[in-house]
């Protein structure tokens, strides 16, 4: 049996009576107290309606916490004798927890009767403590009332039991994702695993000149770009605002400046439509887009991730999206991407350099040249396995175009560049299905701007076919940075029953990936 | 009724309402702490007043001058707040916002309103006094300039009463919004006041790695 939780109305009192009445007997609430209740801003009433039986509620919970209080109560909670032992009961305080954070609430208070031991076990795994009695508070039965107060926790991840947020209905829920990490404002909207809208706003262009994305210029491009392409995008879903079960942002990492744009505008517009808010790492956004895949088949974890873009180059190991990624290794100093820019440069070639060495090595020798490959000795990897360095053969090549140069020969832009990119790819691609081999996981997910790259999914492909590796590469529309791999991470969160991230988390530039939601 | 909202120093969300004038105001004076502030201010002036989002007929924000990356801050939620409650946006320059509070509070003749612009400058703007509603009257500005420089660069400076603010209270963003739009006034465009060029040098072209 699943539920969807949703916000108490007061034409739920009926249903709500029904069950309080059940269930407290003779110390039940008034009709009029409870509609009191309902009805009041202080409050926050949920109910669990049971999926597919529209007007059954199985259970409901009440929170009260009157805005910038620090201290909240836990009014009731009831859950139907049918629905019992599915874990309703916990996620409906888990939620009503969720809700005090929000409000920054820091204590919650609660009676529970003295004669209900497994109310009691529970609110204790939930972190409740005993505090106090109320010697006969329940009359007229005369028994005792134990009053328990939780310190609130930070946000946690727990899945939760056969439960859906509110809203969400059987196709998943619908999120606007806004992404504003790096040069790209993007906004993406999906419903669930399906992607509706996928709007991109680049600055690359403002950034050619500089040979590289400016911070300053990037942020007042992503101010510019960011409602017209939210408008944009609800036009192409064909959706609106209110419509919206939640709403995600990228909170890190990335350029602080830029990220706060987009936190700024996702955090108003949260309160404005008294939607829900999750702020999401932006490297697990790059292995959600994945599940966004047109054949609908799933992501089967766990897997290797590679991701490799201008601005990260990380191997993660990944069991569980919404709550368990292990980063193996990442680059120690330049990102992949970087390091395209960087050679392209200095080969005269112009930003971004990824494109235009694909297209200089068109019949270039990948082994003309054998440049180095970053953190492969033997004596590197007891200490770097997994890690990547893209500096040094940037230097590597810089001193052999100038060697050429100096020697007045003419420098074989096709072979250097291929050779190049054989370096970076040969290294990526070893290191990662060495992940694979030595994880024992026959699965390699990759994801990143530089999966654009022809030679890099090429390599990938024949090697995972070598090896036996299941080999996952998200749309090129969805590789590169985008809004709608944030919109499927939270819609991810929401299926699992995780908690909003309230509205007081801020940019962080370096957010390691473990953090998958702040 | 507006939201107001202006991060060109610290965070300030208000709602004022022309006639009943500030409603509900907080602040952040934490110039670092503007995307982490944002939403709990405007959610907290919301909750606090007892206003529904259907009551305000708009949002006001400042426009700065500012330090850009809370500046942002400030334009990006409330751009994305109207776009959410379906009101438009109105905008005004800080300083204005300023120098109304200073006529407001009883103040009058020529005003010079500085703000930090770190990096060891200052924005200012010099206003001749207040018109007949009480709306200030820009004479010059804003700009961008060292402190020793501003005699100089301000004509006349010496004859303007200096007013150094730390914050700016979106109270005075929005109630200056109410009486520019009662009086059929001009707001500022959409570009936001940054006054300094993003910081970058065009490549001179490759280093060289060999010696």
């Amino acid at each position: 049996m699943n539920w969807m939780l949703r916000r108490a109305r007061e034409t739920d009192l009926a249903s709500i009576m029904e069950l309080e009445t059940g269930t407290f007997g003779t110390d039940a609430w008034s009709d009029e107290a409870m509609l009191s209740d309902l009805a009041s801003v202080h409050c926050y009433y949920l109910v669990a309606e049971r999926e597919g039986f529209p007007g059954v509620i199985d259970g409901y919970a009440g929170l009260f916490a009157p805005r910038g209080a620090r201290e909240a109560d836990i009014q009731t909670i009831a859950v139907a004798e049918v629905a019992r032992r599915s874990g309703l009961g916990r996620t409906l305080m888990q939620s009503l927890i969720a809700e005090a954070r929000s409000r920054g609430v820091e204590e919650v208070f609660l009676e529970v009767r003295a004669d209900n031991p497994g109310a009691q076990h529970l609110y204790e795994t939930l972190g409740f403590q005993q505090i106090a009695v109320r010697v006969g508070y329940y009359q007229p039965d005369g028994v005792d009332a134990n009053v328990m107060r939780l310190a609130v926790p930070e946000p946690c991840l727990r899945p939760a039991v056969g439960v859906t947020p509110s809203g969400a209905d059987a196709h998943g829920a619908l999120v606007l994702g806004i992404e504003t990490s790096c040069d790209e404002t993007g906004i993406g909207i999906v419903r669930g695993r399906t992607l509706l809208a996928n709007v991109i706003a680049s600055s690359m262009d403002e950034h050619a000149r500089y040979g590289g994305v400016v911070p300053e210029i990037a942020a007042r491009a992503h101010l510019e770009a960011l409602t017209p392409s939210i408008t944009a995008a609800l036009a192409e879903a064909g959706v609106t605002l209110q419509e919206l079960d939640a709403i995600a942002v990228t909170s890190g990492p990335g350029l602080s400046g830029a990220l706060m744009v987009g936190i700024g505008a996702a955090k108003a517009l949260a309160v404005a439509l008294d939607k829900p808010l999750y702020a999401v790492n932006h490297l697990v956004g790059h292995v959600g887009a994945d599940v966004l895949r047109e054949d609908g088949s799933a992501i089967e974890l766990p897997t290797i991730a590679l991701l490799v873009s201008g601005g990260h180059t990380s191997l993660l190991l990944v069991r569980d999206l919404v709550s368990d990624v292990e980063l193996l290794g990442e680059t120690i100093d330049d990102a992949a991407g970087e390091a395209f820019d960087k050679v392209a440069r200095l080969l005269g070639l112009p930003y971004p350099g990824g494109p235009e060495i694909d297209r200089a090595a068109i019949g270039g020798d990948p082994a003309a040249i054998r440049f180095p490959r970053g953190l492969t000795l033997p004596k590197d990897l007891e200490h770097h396995r997994y890690d990547f360095s893209f500096s040094g053969l940037k230097t590597a090549v810089a001193r052999w175009v100038e060697q050429r140069r100096d020697a007045g020969q003419e420098v074989p832009i096709a072979d250097v560049a291929a050779s190049f990119r054989e370096a970076v790819t040969d290294v990526l691609l070893t290191k990662a299905i060495n992940a694979c081999r030595e994880f024992g996981i026959q699965r390699l997910l990759l994801g990143g701007g530089v999966v654009a790259n022809a030679r890099v999914r090429e390599v990938a492909t024949e090697r995972c076919a070598a090896e036996g590796i299941a080999l996952r590469i998200p749309p090129l529309s969805l590789c590169t940075d985008n809004g709608a791999m944030i919109a499927a991470i939270g819609a991810q969160l929401i299926e699992a029953g995780c908690s909003p991230s309230g509205l007081s988390f801020g940019a962080d530039s370096t957010l390691p990936v473990t953090v998958i939601q702040a | 009724m507006l939201l107001a909202i202006d991060t060109s120093a610290g965070t300030s969300v208000a709602i004022v309402d022309r006639d009943r004038g500030a409603i509900v105001e907080h602040g952040e004076a934490d110039t670092r702490r503007h995307a982490e502030v944002i939403g709990d201010l405007v959610r907290l002036c919301l909750v606090e007043s007892g206003i529904p989002i259907a009551g305000l007929s708009g949002v006001a924000v400042g426009m700065g001058p500012g330090p850009f990356t809370g500046l942002r801050v400030g334009i990006a939620a409330a751009q994305a707040f109207a776009l959410g409650a379906g009101k438009p946006v109105v905008r005004v320059v800080s300083h204005d916002a300023i120098a109304w509070g200073h006529y407001a509070a009883g103040g009058s003749g020529p005003l010079l309103v500085v703000t930090d612009a770190r990096r060891r400058e200052v924005y200012w703007t010099v206003y001749s006094g207040a018109d007949g509603e009480g709306l200030p009257v820009r004479a010059a500005g804003p700009g961008l300039a060292r402190p020793d420089e501003l005699s100089a660069v301000v004509d006349g400076a010496a004859g303007y009463l200096r007013l150094d603010a730390e914050e700016v209270s979106a109270s005075s963003v929005g109630l200056l919004a109410e009486g520019l739009f009662l009086h059929h006034r001009e707001f500022v465009g959409p570009t936001p006041l940054y006054l300094r060029s993003p910081d970058v040098t065009v490549s001179a072209g490759p280093k060289r790695v060999s010696r």
